[in-house]
Formats: structure tokens, sequence, C-alpha cells
């Protein structure tokens, strides 16, 4: 079986999902893993699928944006040779989270740090709710820090990048959220 | 994947609403160390701090940065000098303190309980040469912590040994005299003394201990206060059910980061792990306050008409939060009220809305007892003796602990203010009716006998 990654982008509403899930199936492709997110009034997916050696990407791509043609969706269709796992090293996992405001190059200083410390971010998520107020401007991201590392440094570097921004950055076990809010 | 929710909780807890982790307390065993001698004692004790506590301050120190919580007291508890102490005389014992006081300091932590002793049924010869000790041990050390369990359910109350305390607290204070009688911040009388508290003034490690062992507790006045607000503004109509839900389910998050930071400095020292004693500790920072938790409850200040029923609804909600999140919670769980290191609570007194007598009918259903009150510095001390023995019945007869940390201020009055600085707080001087009185009741002496309560298997 061959595997192929499609991205599936455009403004979100009802049934696009079904839409593109029902293309999926008449072309015998096998759902193997999916993520959908939603971002202000955008919809994005990406499907990690199976599919019968020799299958077309090109093919399956014009297939699936006739299928979803009422939604005005961008399609995206490549061969995946990924495996079934990320490559990154295993990490200790940690949540870094800047609270303050939102300022020019704040993603880009924070991922420049860590991939300075060779440290994979798992997960990125924003919440700007704009306004004064911190805790209405949080970035958080979940890394997978390598064993080994040296985390007065990380945490040193920073605290550099935070002083610059005026933000506050925390560098935290995830262990900690955990098991404050699960059972 | 973390929900931004979960993360956005915990940072607010942190970041702005005071959560702590107020103390880890290791308890070291001293038994093994006693002699008659007391040079070699006394270097034996030394030792036995300085290898079992001499990590403890960095250990706790990287944990708390890994887990971005802070730690903010580490303390020490130890056998009752009373008993491993007990060849000895009051002047001898006054030299074990200072070296005690010498290992906290040299271990780097910031107090150091145990100076200890269990008189509930009666005195042996090292429980009156600690009693006797008392006053100056407390007046020549800077971190020791003193505890003396007069009163039981199962043995009732020892009134010899209230009467001598109420002497002992008046010599405490007086020794002490300059900062404002700040020895006697530094003792406190139990009925029904945990054997694993890790708060002080009354840590020590109980004889049923092992040879080491971690104790935290875990505070959070101002996160249960902000729950309780948030939940009002939420939810109209809400009722006093759902309200204990609340801080029942904020207790048990509080209860779990306690537990999870515990077991690491447990682990990294290579000793066995005790309880979390989920207490809500204030400091006299605001929004660090049990005494606004009543304000955001709708009354007017503690004290009030309502604040025993309101005190009985969060004391009970935190110990079920906290039962539910951890298996092993101990030591006093459940609400401090103490005077001078609340703020709410020190204005409350000033203001006369909380007056001696009502503090004494909240002690009925608070987790510890009269704590941190500062009292005239003419109180008599029958006077302090009755006080203690009063508070001492509430224990007895219903089963709980309660305790008695009474500062009777060398030359002050009532409502003249005292600072005992840093966590011990400020306030101004509660008044006691007939406060310099003599008191024939307490000067019958004998035991009070254990109530029908003892008698269940």
């Amino acid at each position: 079986m061959d595997k192929l990654v499609i991205a599936v982008l455009g403004r979100d509403r009802p049934g696009i999902l079904a839409a593109a899930s029902r293309v999926l199936v008449e072309q015998n492709c096998n759902i193997e893993d999916v993520s959908q997110t939603i971002l202000q009034a955008l919809f994005g997916a990406l499907f990690v699928v199976s599919v019968a050696d020799g299958t077309d990407p090109e093919e399956l791509r014009a297939r699936l944006l006739s299928g979803v043609r009422d939604f005005n969706l961008e399609v995206y269709v490549s061969p995946y040779s990924g495996g079934g796992q990320a490559n990154a090293i295993a990490g200790l996992p940690y949540v870094v989270t800047a609270l303050g405001p939102d300022r020019h190059g704040l993603v880009a200083a924070i991922a420049a740090v860590l991939a300075g410390g060779a440290i994979n971010i798992t997960n990125l998520k924003a919440v700007f709710k704009g306004g004064d107020d911190p805790r209405d401007n949080i970035m958080i991201f979940e890394v997978d820090v390598p064993a080994g590392s040296d985390l007065r440094v990380l945490r040193a570097r920073l605290q550099e990048v935070a002083h610059s921004l005026h933000l506050e950055i925390n560098l935290q076990h995830r262990a900690i959220f955990e098991r404050m809010n699960r059972i | 994947m973390l929900s931004e929710r979960e993360i956005i909780s915990t940072l607010e807890m942190l970041k702005y609403e005071n959560l702590d982790l107020r103390t880890v307390t290791i308890g070291i065993n001293l038994a093994d160390c006693v002699s008659d001698d007391l040079g070699r004692f006394i270097a034996a004790i030394t030792n036995r701090i300085n290898q079992q506590a001499g990590r403890l301050v960095e250990t706790c120190e990287r944990i708390s940065g890994k887990y971005g919580i802070p730690v903010v007291n580490k303390r020490i508890a130890i056998s009752p000098i009373a008993v491993v102490g007990a060849p000895f005389n009051a002047a001898q014992l006054v030299e074990v303190a200072r070296a005690l006081d010498v290992a906290a300091a040299t271990v780097g932590v910031d107090f150091i309980g145990g100076f200890s002793a269990l008189v509930e049924k009666g005195m042996a010869a090292g429980d009156r040469a600690l009693l006797a000790a008392i006053p100056e041990a407390l007046a020549v050390t800077g971190r020791l912590c003193a505890s003396v369990n007069v009163a039981s359910t199962r043995a009732g109350v020892n009134m010899d040994a209230v009467l001598q305390l109420g002497q002992t607290i008046k010599e405490a204070a007086e020794r002490t005299r300059a900062a404002d009688g700040v020895g006697a911040a530094k003792l406190v009388v139990f009925a029904n003394i945990p054997q694993d508290i890790p708060f002080m003034a009354g840590a020590y490690l109980g004889i049923g201990e092992p040879d080491t062992v971690i104790n935290v507790g875990v505070s959070g006045p101002g996160v249960v206060k902000r729950a309780i607000e948030r939940a009002l503004a939420d939810e109209p109509g809400i009722d006093l059910g759902r309200i204990s839900e609340v801080i029942k389910q904020t207790a048990a998050k509080v209860t779990r980061a306690g537990e999870l930071i515990g077991r690491e400095v447990a682990a990294a020292l290579g000793v066995p792990f005790g309880v979390v004693d989920l207490s809500l500790a204030p400091t006299p920072n605001r929004g660090d306050s049990v005494g606004e938790i009543f304000q955001a409850l709708g009354l007017r200040a503690i004290g009030a008409p309502g604040s025993t029923a309101a005190l009985a609804l969060l004391n009970d909600a935190v110990k079920k939060g906290g039962a539910f999140a951890s298996s092993h919670v101990g030591g006093l769980s459940g609400a401090f009220i103490p005077v001078s290191e609340d703020q709410a609570i020190a204005e409350a007194a000033a203001s006369g809305e909380l007056t001696l007598d009502k503090l004494e009918a909240l002690t009925s259903v608070c987790s510890v007892g009269l704590d941190m009150v500062p009292l005239p510095g003419d109180t008599s001390a029958a006077t302090l003796a009755a006080i203690i023995a009063d508070e001492m019945a509430i224990g007895v007869v219903n089963r709980k602990t309660t305790a008695a940390r009474l500062i009777p201020v060398p030359g002050k009055r009532a409502g003249d203010s005292v600072q005992f600085g840093g966590l011990l707080g400020a306030a101004i001087i509660v008044p006691v009716r007939g406060g310099a009185a003599d008191n024939r009741f307490v000067r019958y002496g004998g035991r009070i006998p254990a109530p029908t309560q003892s008698l269940n298997n």
C-alpha cells in the first residue's frame, strides 16, 4: 500500500469534511490519521491515507477538487514516506508559555531559541484576545527537550527573549498541567 | 496534547492567585542519637540533620524550577526533644536548642520544629525539663519551634500542663519583649496533635513515623477565593452546594500539584513520601488570605454572623477535595485562621468584627485553632491557661485537632499594634474580658477526664 498526504484548506462552513471524506471513500482511500483545526474563519485538515499501489496523486487531487468544488477549497496531495512515527528524538515534555502583548517576531524569537537547543515543538497554540491584560495574550509551545539538555541555559536564553520583547516566559514540565487538571 | 484551558487555568493559579507549595518538610528521627552525654548527643543530632537535610534546599529549588511552582519554605521536623533528650535538665536542653538552631541554619531551612513534648496524660522528667527550657530556648534561637500536646480525645485534658503553659507562654513573650513577644509565636499548645504536620510551629516527627519522611504543605487561599468569584460571576443562581463543589474541585487540583512535587523531592532524596497537608495557609499578602474568602462568600468580614457556617463549609470542602486527590492526606488539612498572618482576619479583629469569643467558635470547625492571636501584655497566666483549656475542650470533645498560639505582648494593651515581621505578620491586639484577673477553675489541677467519645474501639 502506498501512502499519500492530503491537505485541505478554505473558509470554514458545515459539510467540508463530509464532502472530502466521501471522495476518499469513493477512491478507496483508508484514512490512517487526520487532524483538523479551525483558525478564526479558516478550516484546515491534514490526512494521511493509505491507497492502492500506483494511485496517481494528481488524479486524486482532481477528484477531491471536483468533490468539494462548492466549498472553494485549496487541496494538496503528495506521496508520503515518513513512516508511522515522527523522527524527532524522544525528549522530556515541557511547556513554554509566553504571556504579554502581541509583539512582532514573538514566535520567531522563541522558536529560534528552541531550535538552537535542538528542541522539537510538538504543538503550538496562540490565544490572542488583544488588550493589555497579559492573560488574554498567551502563546503555548509544547516541546520535547532532549535528555541531557541544560535547562538553566535554556531558561536563561528564554529570559533574554522575554526581556527584549517585554514578555513573561515560563518553562515548565508538562506533568504539572496534567496532574492538576486530569484524574 | 494539553488543552489551552488546562494550561491557562494552571498558569493563572501560579501567576495571579498565589498558588505555591508553602512548605516541604523533612521529618528526621533522632531516636538512635540518644545519649546521656550532652556533647555526644549534640554531635549526633547535628550530624544526622546535616546528613538527612543537607540536600533538601537545593533539591526543592531544582524541582520547583522544573514545574514552575514556588516552594516557599523548606523545613525540618524532628523527634520530640522531650523524649530523645530526656536525660537532660532545662539548661542542657537550651544548649540542644542552640545546636538545633545552628544545624537548621547550616542546611539553610527556615524553621526546625520538634522542641516538643506530649503530656496529655502526665509529665515525665524529660517533659518537665523541656517545658522549663522553652522560654529561654525560644529567646536564644531564631528558627526553632516548640509544641506541647496537652490533651487528646483518648486522654482528656492535662490541666496541670495547661496551667504551667499559661506561665510558659508569659515567660516566652517576656524574654522576647523587644520583638513584641515573638517567642510565644513559636510555641503552640495542642489537643490531638497529628504526627505528620509539615506546618510550623506545630511540626514534629511522631513516634510512629519512619527514619526520614517528606511531608508537604500546600496552600492556596487565593486560588479558592478566585474560584468562588468566578463561579459567582459565571453561574447566576448558584447555591451553597454548588459553591462547595467548586471549592472541592479547586482543592483537589492544588493537592495534586503538592503531591507531584512532594513525591519527586522524596524520590530525589531517597526517602519515603508521607502526606500532603492541604491547608489554606494565608500570608499577610493581599490575595493570599483566608479572610478574603469569607468576603467572597458574601459576609461583611470574617467574624460576622454566618462566619462559623461559612468556615464549616469551606473546611469540609477543602478536606473532601484533598481526600479525593490523594490517598495520603494528613497533617492539619483545612483552613487556618491565624489572626496576624492574614491581613483580612487582622483587619476584622482590629475593627471589632472578629472577637476572641467568635474566634473560639470558629475553631470548632476550622482545621487548627486560636492561631497567632496577640493579647494584652497584662493577660494573666491563669487567663491564658483558661483560654487554652477552652480550646483543648473543643478538640477533645469533637475528636479534632485544636491548638492555641497566643502572644501576650509585653507592655502593650488592647488596640495597640504589633509587628512580628515576615510571614508572622502584624495585627492590633485583641481584648480579653477580665484578662488580668485570676481564674480559680484552672488552679484545681488534675486531668479533665476523657469524654465518652474515647470509649470507641
